[in-house]
């Protein structure tokens, strides 16, 4: 076996990555920017440097267009990234993430409901401002995973053709209520389904990236803290309960946490499915399982992955581009059917069936 | 512990149980399926909070501990545990640790996971990952996992206690063997020691006391193997018992028929 790689090198590795992809994201598209351009711009719109006229589109263009989208889609990755991490702790399995389990398609069914009604039939939320957003979609993303939860682990331990069936019937069930409501909306991203169901970040402004970046912020840092519970679940929950962590309660804040990031998310940029199950996939195989690693490590993958899926979005049908979902969906559907038939095919050797 | 009762769903698992598990013997709860062996198990090892009754180690009550104190008083190793991810054997062991150390493990730590791999004789594989192992290696990790969680500080040298549920479950004869001597010899230091065990004559070799349950009651406390005889084992577990001598050993086994 080759030697193992230390956690520094991959911390590095996953940061030069990250910086590469983001700079890419940044020049490549519609509109192309050198890097010398992006520190004028950038100077300019900053105030350090004086505003030349000549320049006035190629910076409106990168600081009210290009970069909330960099960053939104950097955010989106780190979000999945680690959600897909907690929720296979949480599940035990690594075949889950937010959009197999219905998480994000819960909590865009919830955002669309506020585009949808907004201001009319949900008074009470309307009076909520902007915060109404968020707090709808969190509450269809609680209340999906909640569900499929429950339904997979009955008696104890999570089965996963349960997680898996259940995940499919609320997905199901969302997408038909998100399709009724954009069929029936005025409001025209409300109307664009392809936005809720594939996913986009044409639409990114400053005020998204704000709250998904204050969204993701606390969740990492909640999520920082319970590594070590994180592992310890890995055993059982009577084994962490040994270990001194209180496992109900480690699996509420979890739930509530993961679901608070992957709602903010999906309310501003879609069901995004796949990038959670193929991150710690990946760094499992690069490093390790160990969940102190993958957490950080999930954030830094997940973001470089998502810059450069969406770089390949804008180039692949050019001047035109792809939403995110197709080609996530492209990359990861064949990654997920590998590992159903790497987990089918080891509960064969071990005589089991079922989980 | 004392007068502990335990009930759910409106149906009584167990009903007014006394027992001590004294430091340095291997105590053994016996019993049929559905006796409450493993919720007495957990109870005594304060996983789960008892309907009434007092639950006490070395005179203080067990609710009284904070979760990260009572785990470094007190470890458990269940059946044979699966993992679904590829982790390292000694990041496994590690987690024996963590009630511990905050953020990351102190020297102390790294030595004492060190030297419980090379006291479960896994020391070579501490860098493989678990699913690969045998189901024997794999349990003699979580054994290296929980005697590191609770490995003898030489400066306080507070009491310390085991609690094996069904330890063995599914495993071969050696690897049984291995286990639980060396849950015996835990015992030979000092700790206390509790396995519900279902092998009659394992447990009877194994134990130094024995707690026989029955439908949620104690039916006997033998503190010698001696005093556990046909009578009670045949009514217990309606089979028929019957000692066999081993003339080797200069004591009996359990034939048990119909």
């Amino acid at each position: 076996m080759a030697r193992r790689l230390s956690y520094r090198q991959v911390y590095w590795a996953l940061g030069t990555l990250l910086a590469l992809s983001v700079l890419a994201s940044t020049t490549i598209g519609a509109f192309t920017f050198t890097p010398r351009e992006v520190l004028r711009y950038l100077s300019q719109a900053l105030g350090f440097s004086p505003r030349l006229a000549a320049d006035d589109l190629g910076r409106s263009v990168l600081v009210r267009l290009r970069l909330p989208r960099v960053l939104l889609g950097g955010l989106t990755g780190a979000v999945l990234g680690v959600s897909g991490t907690i929720m296979q702790g949480l599940f035990r399995n690594p075949i889950v993430e937010p959009g197999l389990a219905g998480t994000s398609a819960c909590a865009a069914l919830g955002a669309s409901l506020m585009f949808v009604f907004g201001g009319t039939s949900l008074l009470a939320f309307a009076s909520l401002g902007s915060l109404a957003l968020p707090l709808l979609a969190f509450a269809g993303g609680f209340a999906a995973t909640m569900l499929v939860y429950r339904v997979s682990s009955a008696f104890g331990r999570v089965n996963v053709f349960t997680l898996l069936l259940a995940g499919i019937a609320v997905n199901a069930l969302c997408n038909a209520g998100t399709g009724y409501l954009s069929f029936i909306a005025r409001d025209p991203q409300a109307r664009n389904i392809t936005f809720w169901n594939l996913g986009t970040f044409t639409t990114a402004d400053w005020r998204g990236v704000a709250l998904v970046a204050a969204a993701f912020a606390v969740c990492f840092v909640w999520t920082m803290r319970e590594r070590k519970a994180l592992n310890a679940l890995m055993l059982g929950e009577d084994e962490a309960a040994a270990l001194g962590f209180e496992p109900r309660a480690l699996i509420l804040r979890l739930i509530v946490v993961n679901t608070l990031m992957v709602a903010v998310d999906a309310a501003l940029v879609g069901v995004i499915a796949f990038v959670g199950l193929v991150v710690p996939h990946l760094l499992r195989i690069a490093r390790s399982a160990d969940y102190r690693f993958l957490v950080p490590a999930s954030a830094l993958l997940g973001a470089a992955l998502m810059e450069i899926v969406d770089v390949a979005a804008r180039l692949v049908i050019r001047p035109g581009e792809l939403p995110i979902g197709i080609l996530t969906a492209v990359i990861g559907a064949p990654v997920f059917l590998a590992m159903l038939l790497h987990q089918q095919r080891a509960s064969r050797m071990l005589g089991v069936t079922g989980d | 512990m004392s007068g502990v009762a335990y009930s759910a769903g409106g149906r009584a698992i167990l009903a007014d149980v006394a027992a001590t598990f004294p430091g340095g013997r291997v105590s053994v709860v016996l019993g049929p399926n559905g006796a409450g062996k493993s919720t007495l198990l957990k109870i005594a090892a304060g996983l789960l909070a008892a309907s009434a009754g007092d639950v006490s180690y070395g005179g203080r009550a067990v609710a009284s501990f904070a979760p990260a104190e009572l785990a470094r008083t007190r470890a458990l190793l269940s059946q044979h545990v699966e993992l679904a991810f590829p982790l390292a054997v000694e990041d496994v062991v590690l987690m024996g640790r963590y009630p511990h150390f905050g953020r990351s493990p102190a020297s102390r730590d790294r030595a004492v996971v060190d030297a419980a791999l090379a006291l479960v004789g896994i020391a070579d594989r501490r860098r493989q990952a678990y699913p690969t192992l045998s189901g024997g290696e794999q349990q003699k990790t979580q054994l290296a996992r929980v005697l590191a969680q609770i490995w003898s500080d030489e400066r306080s040298g507070e009491p310390k206690a085991l609690f094996l549920d069904e330890p063995t479950a599914n495993l071969d004869v050696h690897h049984q063997i291995h286990i639980l001597e060396t849950a015996r010899e835990l015992a030979r230091a000092g700790c206390t020691v509790v396995a519900v065990l279902h092998d009659l004559n394992t447990a009877l070799e194994f134990g130094d006391r024995f707690l026989l349950l029955d439908a949620g009651r104690v039916v006997q406390m033998a503190s010698r193997r001696e005093e556990l005889g046909a009578d009670v084992l045949e009514r217990v577990f309606q089979v028929r018992a019957r000692a066999v001598a081993d003339p080797g050993r200069g004591d009996v086994v359990w034939r048990f028929s119909r």
